[in-house]
């Protein structure tokens, strides 16, 4: 955990290890991520969210629904492993 | 053959393909998902790594970030003059050099050439917390979809069978099939006298619901030889240069086909 609190500009939402790519048809998602939670930390429902990023599939779509950031997880089992 | 564009932006394009076998349609759709060579990173050297990811994680990771790429310059690796070795006409470095706190994005690699470079600046790769670093060097190369879909220069790539839809004289306009259509194809209101006409053929996906609830058999849906394709680009190399070097593999794998035919007859 240490270091967490030193961190520059946004405040910490796990933005990061995001997937790159959707699991199912392949179209590159990462880049949209930010702005996402930037409409969402604005007070926007996940659906406008997504329909003004124009993500448009159901399967793109679950990636951004149901992503849960375990960074913080792996910083608890540093050092701990090789 | 021809092919007639309905509409087309930076990376969707919606076509029809008209009056060809489906064969050819899908040997078409085929060629574009898993045959048009594109950039892509395959070789990473860590120099440095002491961020909560493990390097392969990190390897997959900055292989699926599109590079733009310059088919003109770049071949294939096993047909390059180097033999498969690796030279600047076959493949392209980018090199990484960042220490934490800081989130590390796709745009902070620096690539031997300004022109080859990651498509989107702003895809996250990991975040590197205080005293983290990374030194990374990593080598893209061409590649073809068979191989891995990270090399694939499109996303949805998919056809359809565009149908006739006949509604014959014996019709009478009991707009049972409006109703039915569950993609609102056929509609009444905009015809004078209230015949049921065919309002959007493209968006007919041949359930044939219209004909089972049809009482009088008014209805008649045939299939033709046209299809609408719809692809959808990743952004490595613009979707028209997709397909036309698509075809143009298509068409030097049947003359191929063609030498061989006539070695053995």
């Amino acid at each position: 955990m240490e270091g967490e609190q030193e961190r520059e500009g946004r405040p910490h939402t796990g933005d990061q290890m995001f997937p790159v790519r959707c699991f199912t048809c392949g179209a590159v998602i990462a880049h949209k991520w930010e702005e996402y939670q930037d409409k969402i930390n604005s007070g926007k429902s996940p659906k406008e969210a997504l329909d003004e990023l124009g993500i448009k599939r159901y399967c793109c779509r679950r990636m951004f629904l149901t992503y849960k950031s375990i960074i913080k997880e792996l910083s608890r089992l540093q050092g701990a492993v090789g | 053959m021809k092919i007639e564009i309905i509409d087309e932006d930076e990376f969707n394009i919606r076509f029809i393909l008209y009056d060809a076998p489906i064969a050819f349609a899908n040997s078409f759709r085929r060629a574009m998902k898993s045959l048009v060579p594109v950039m892509a990173v395959d070789y990473i050297d860590v120099y440095l790594n002491s961020s909560y990811l493990f390097d392969e994680i990190l390897a997959h990771r900055i292989g699926l970030i599109p590079i733009k790429t310059d088919l003109s310059r770049f071949n294939m690796q096993n047909e390059c003059v180097c033999g498969g070795e690796g030279c600047p006409s076959c493949q392209i470095s980018f090199r990484l050099n960042v220490e934490g706190p800081k989130v590390v994005y796709s745009g902070d690699f620096v690539s031997d050439d300004e022109e080859i470079k990651p498509v989107y600046d702003n895809i996250p790769i990991v975040e590197l917390f205080k005293g983290q670093q990374l030194m990374i060097e990593a080598v893209a190369r061409l590649g073809i979809g068979k191989e891995h879909s990270k090399f694939q220069p499109v996303s949805i790539c998919a056809y359809k069978i565009v149908p006739e839809i006949k509604i014959k004289e014996n019709c009478n306009d009991c707009k049972a099939c409006v109703e039915a259509c569950p993609r609102n194809v056929l509609d009444s209101k905009d015809s004078k006298d209230g015949k049921i006409i065919v309002k959007d053929v493209l968006n007919c996906s041949l359930c044939m619901e219209c004909v089972k609830v049809c009482e009088e058999i008014a209805i008649e849906i045939t299939e033709t030889n046209n299809y609408l394709f719809t692809v959808e680009g990743i952004g490595q190399l613009p979707i028209k240069e997709v397909m036309t070097k698509a075809l143009e593999i298509l068409k030097s794998k049947a003359e191929e086909m063609n030498k061989l035919i006539e070695e053995i007859v």
